[in-house]
């Protein structure tokens, strides 16, 4: 009977945890086995063992394109949260001014970019927004008298592209959770704060962004980890199959996909793919850490 | 005076809103009226929003001309296939992580989260050249079982956040009353967490529906296209004609995902953070 009990938890999570192994964790070992061969199109089925040099290719030599990724991928990030994070904080203290009565109706229009299916936005804004034949931006550029612009073409328009484009998914979800967060600071200290004669940057540094710190911290995070990962936006709006757009802006996740699925490197791309678990095992240890000394 | 500086103020700021209102709304009015427009006129260069002469025709090609049933039919498959299958291990153990307490029960949740943040493009391959070998490409039950193995995880989380919330002592009534430890699960748990189970099957619904690198790249003849894979293939070929088509059939798979999102958006947020990161 003791022992009964002592299996039941394990029964019950059986099939979860197979299911688990055999679909999530067995491919990925299964990467890191192929990440030591040299398996590509060639080499399909009469492969070998060649222990490290993937990885040596890919973190030693400059023209194997994946320390330049991880350089793109680091400064899109840091942008994309830092503007996210600022952006959202101002527009959500707009939301929570007392006075504004429309502030329901701005948050139900405001979510739209947010419920709609992630690659349909992206490529209605690549068919709608960017398009050179007629897009809606070049529309404008047209009638404001300035000539037609392919905003995909080169790597630093491209880059500012997908940026815009991912503030536009992203921001929804900052705003609410920022929203959200707002709404639980006490109003009273704010009184007391006008009172000695705080304005409005010192009420912000001294009472609103330590109040909303803790409460914000896990959502922060998992947006760096969403941002970081992003491989969407990049990959519809320059890489498609047959319809490049003359950009060869790389993130590291579109860099591991493009030599497993279009220059058939899958050794260099299983060990890239390695690289990359190995750092969001070392940011999410990190962070769960942080998270739990913060809370 | 001063009442006048607030109103001001206010006024400004509701502009600005407004703006920002708009620039979110701007690319996806856009796209509602291509969908309207007829043939060429959507090439024209002025800024209108109204499409010269509106026409339903761009919807009922969509929906008769291209095979969008059987896309809809795909995907439908695919979502119920792997909500089944998802929940169906999830349910038990969310249930068991967060009521007994066992040996390596902290490093099992631990592992999970971190597979949770492992991106599956990047063993999309090695994924890829084991179906080969195993005849599950282009088969559902293939893409069933990868969607199933990551939403999995999702859904553990998610669950046992909310089972966490449930108070043990109305297990122990039950107990007392002499209910056996299944029983137990299924008539008093199980009814109990009914909203979180609805909520974590549409996000699994929903996550499938939107999902289409792995539709792509596993599903390669046309008949087996998913919604996803159908509206993908319908913006690379065909060039300019289609745009408004596209478009359309973008609004159609769009407009279910919306009004599901907003029925349960206020889950959505709790349920993203409890789910995603607290250790």
């Amino acid at each position: 009977m003791k022992n009964r009990q002592k299996l039941r938890p394990w029964i019950y999570s059986l099939p979860a945890l197979t299911l688990v192994g055999l679909i999530v964790v067995f491919p990925i070992l299964y990467t890191g086995y192929i990440s030591l061969t040299n398996m590509n199109l060639y080499h399909w089925d009469n492969y070998e063992l060649i222990g490290l040099d993937n990885f040596q290719r890919a973190l030693l030599k400059v023209d194997s394109g994946f320390l330049k990724a991880l350089l793109t991928t680091v400064l899109w990030t840091v942008f994309n949260m830092v503007i996210q994070v600022v952006l959202a904080f101002f527009i959500a203290l707009g939301l929570n001014v007392r006075e504004m009565k429309l502030a329901r109706v701005y948050k139900t229009l405001l979510m739209f970019p947010w419920a709609m299916p992630a690659y349909v936005s992206i490529l209605l804004w690549r068919v709608g927004m960017f398009n050179t034949e007629f897009g809606f931006l070049n529309k404008i550029l047209l009638s404001l008298g300035l000539g037609k612009m392919n905003f995909l073409s080169e790597n630093v328009p491209a880059f500012l592209s997908c940026m815009v484009l991912n503030l536009w998914m992203a921001l929804p979800f900052m705003i609410m959770m920022m929203d959200g967060a707002l709404q639980s600071v006490d109003r009273s200290y704010y009184e007391s704060a006008r009172l000695d004669g705080a304005g409005f940057w010192k009420q912000c540094r001294y009472i609103t962004v330590p109040a909303i710190r803790p409460i914000l911290l896990p959502s922060v995070i998992m947006t760096t980890f969403t941002t970081f990962k992003q491989f969407d936006i990049v990959y519809l709006l320059t890489m498609q199959k047959g319809s490049l757009s003359g950009a060869t802006l790389q993130t590291i996740i579109t860099y591991a996909h493009q030599n497993a699925f279009v220059s058939n490197n899958y050794g260099l791309s299983s060990a890239v793919s390695i690289v990359i678990f190995g750092f969001i095992i070392v940011f999410s240890l990190f962070t769960n850490r942080g998270v739990k000394e913060e809370g | 005076m001063k009442k006048i500086k607030r109103m001001a103020g206010l006024t400004v700021l509701n502009l600005i809103f407004i703006i920002i209102c708009l620039l979110a709304l701007i690319p996806i009015l856009y796209a509602v009226s291509l969908s309207f427009c007829n043939g060429g006129s959507g090439l024209s260069s002025d800024l209108s929003f109204w499409p010269k002469d509106p026409t339903w025709k761009n919807y009922s090609a969509i929906l008769v001309e291209e095979p969008f049933l059987l896309w809809l039919k795909n995907s439908a498959i695919l979502s119920v296939g792997t909500m089944i299958a998802a929940m169906g291990t999830a349910v038990t153990a969310a249930y068991a992580f967060s009521r007994y307490r066992f040996k390596g029960r902290n490093g099992v949740l631990q592992a999970l989260l971190i597979l949770n943040a492992f991106p599956q493009i990047l063993s999309m391959f090695a994924i890829f050249r084991l179906f080969k070998t195993f005849h599950l490409l282009n088969s559902y039950l293939g893409l069933i079982i990868v969607y199933a193995g990551s939403m999995c995880i999702f859904s553990i989380w998610n669950m046992k956040g909310y089972f966490d919330t449930i108070p043990v002592e109305i297990e122990e009534a039950a107990r007392i009353d002499g209910a056996g430890s299944g029983q137990i699960l299924m008539k008093v748990v199980l009814p109990l967490a009914r909203p979180a189970i609805i909520v974590t099957s549409v996000m699994v619904l929903i996550f499938v529906w939107n999902e289409y690198l792995f539709s792509t790249t596993f599903m390669m003849n046309e008949g087996s296209y998913t919604l996803a894979a159908g509206l993908y293939q319908l913006q690379t070929s065909d060039y300019s004609r289609s745009w408004p088509l596209f478009s359309a059939a973008a609004i159609l798979v769009s407009i279910p995902i919306l009004i599901v999102f907003f029925c349960i958006q206020k889950y959505m947020v709790s349920g993203l953070t409890a789910g995603g990161v607290k250790g």
